[in-house]
């Protein structure tokens, strides 16, 4: 009796460990993931805020914090907190990664245009606190400032953002 | 060399032919306006004796000429709208113009008669600064203890509905060393995006379900009939007569009737389409006036002159029984 017991407590949490750390892995590669800490105003037209990324290397992870970067301004929108008040994303239509697909693949592949729109204020590989060893590689955080008025701009150019104007 | 001609001029043509035909919806002005709390408790007041009740007033004019505060905050907020294709009427310089027009309106005479302009009481109370949305701005520099902080209250009210349809409100970080100018600045670069993602769903919602305005019809006091007396041959009350217009011509018959009697309709929340196409052919802007006065032609043709009275973009009076 006390085998079958164990056995059906077996059974019922082996799915669902498997399935937390299946989560997590799609977690990382997800694109809504962002991970982001604000930590003031930024100038005019620009956002800054700390961000982390994952990667093989110190390195990747510090492009895939850039793009997370780029990222979260475009789809997610920014908290509020350290002073600054919540931004809102520049795309405010819904599934509008979906929708434009062909568009931010081409933006945010490797060297993409999305660089063009971060100012990273610290250059050096980040360490302490900021850079994490992890099983597979490591999580990095750095702090950036977005051209945010100028992502947008250029978003709205390319027709994807609407225009606060548009239509009058 | 012919075949580009033809290809340049097929473009041209194309080109005319969607500027003729896709015209743009009548854009909103937007104002911002140093709210009553502000001025009030700033001292930017005028007081008057109503028939014994004390009145206060915002006095915009001082406010706009001595605060510092005020006009940093209006500028910043004006370059960021301007720069999201919205340039701000300013309040300050709307204030100048309406001096100086009354003042040349006053002196104005035709050079062959010596005729002075004509112009009605009605037109005279008209000369005042207006905007179809008002940006209600509200902000104050608090301490606490040695550090400083910022509470800015922000609210976009559409003039006409009374509506707000956007608005943030906060308090900023506090700081020592801050200057309050630098903390202002700050607080508004750090509430604009929201402000205007406010904005935008308003836009939106105008652009998917009409633009929301308010309409009143009202009766001459000489006209010897009412928003109860029958007209057609059905023997139909003309206040019945004008609801069935309103719910055939609005955008999705979305209207609301909030009130009504024998001598008045008030017809608020209606969604009017945000264009149409003319006699012509051409998609125009529509506005209230335009709306109201396809019912001015509708019941003038049952034989009940009307005067069409605008009251802005967005609101409009019909007053029946003669012009």
């Amino acid at each position: 009796m006390s085998i079958a017991v164990t056995v059906l407590a077996v059974v019922m949490v082996l799915p669902a460990n498997a399935q937390t750390r299946k989560e997590r892995k799609i977690l990382w590669n997800s694109q809504y993931n962002y991970e982001i800490e604000p930590v003031g105003v930024g100038q005019d037209g620009t956002k800054v805020f700390k961000v982390w990324g994952y990667g093989k290397d110190v390195g990747a992870a510090v492009m895939n914090a850039k793009e997370a970067a780029v990222a979260a301004c475009i789809f997610k929108g920014l908290p509020g907190g350290g002073g600054s008040a919540p931004t809102p994303p520049i795309c405010s239509q819904p599934n509008a990664e979906q929708i434009h697909a062909d568009y931010f693949e081409k933006f945010f592949e490797v060297g993409g245009k999305y660089l063009q729109y971060i100012a990273v204020t610290n250059d050096a590989d980040p360490s302490g606190e900021d850079r994490i060893k992890m099983k597979k590689g490591f999580k990095v955080a750095i702090y950036v400032q977005v051209m945010y008025d100028a992502l947008r701009k250029q978003l709205e150019a390319d027709g994807i953002a609407r225009r606060l104007d548009s239509g009058f | 060399m012919m075949v580009n001609m033809k290809r340049l001029l097929l473009t041209f043509s194309l080109l005319a032919f969607a500027i003729l035909a896709f015209g743009q919806a009548k854009k909103p002005i937007i104002m911002v306006v140093p709210s009553d709390q502000y001025c009030i408790s700033r001292g930017y007041k005028m007081e008057f004796n109503n028939q014994g009740l004390k009145q206060v007033l915002p006095d915009y004019k001082t406010a706009l000429q001595t605060d510092p505060d005020l006009r940093l905050v209006v500028t910043k907020m004006g370059q960021i709208m301007a720069d999201r294709g919205f340039p701000l009427k300013d309040l300050e310089q709307e204030l100048k113009n309406l001096e100086q027009e009354r003042a040349e309106s006053s002196m104005l005479t035709s050079s062959s008669s010596g005729s002075e302009m004509a112009e009605s009481p009605i037109d005279a109370l008209k000369r005042v600064a207006k905007a179809d949305i008002i940006m209600d701005l509200d902000f104050e520099v608090k301490r606490q203890g040695p550090q400083k902080y910022i509470v800015f209250n922000l609210k976009g009210l559409d003039a006409y509905t009374a509506k707000q349809v956007s608005g943030v409100a906060g308090a900023g970080s506090p700081s020592t060393s801050a200057s309050p100018e630098l903390l202002l600045e700050e607080a508004v670069l750090s509430h604009m995006d929201n402000f205007n993602a406010g904005l935008m769903r308003h836009f939106e919602d105008m652009f998917a379900k009409g633009r929301e305005v308010k309409v009143q019809i009202k009766v001459w006091a000489n006209w010897g009939e009412n928003l109860e007396s029958e007209f057609g041959s059905d023997g139909k009350e003309l206040s019945s007569i004008i609801e069935d217009w309103f719910a055939d011509n609005c955008v999705e018959g979305r209207f609301n009737l909030s009130d009504a009697t024998e001598n008045f309709m008030k017809f608020e929340q209606v969604r009017i389409p945000m264009m149409r196409t003319d006699d012509k052919g051409r998609q125009r802007a529509v506005d209230t006036r335009s709306f109201v006065s396809d019912l001015r032609k509708y019941l003038n043709g049952m034989g009940i002159p009307s005067k069409l009275y605008m009251r802005g973009l967005g609101e409009a009076w019909l007053i029946l029984g003669e012009k």
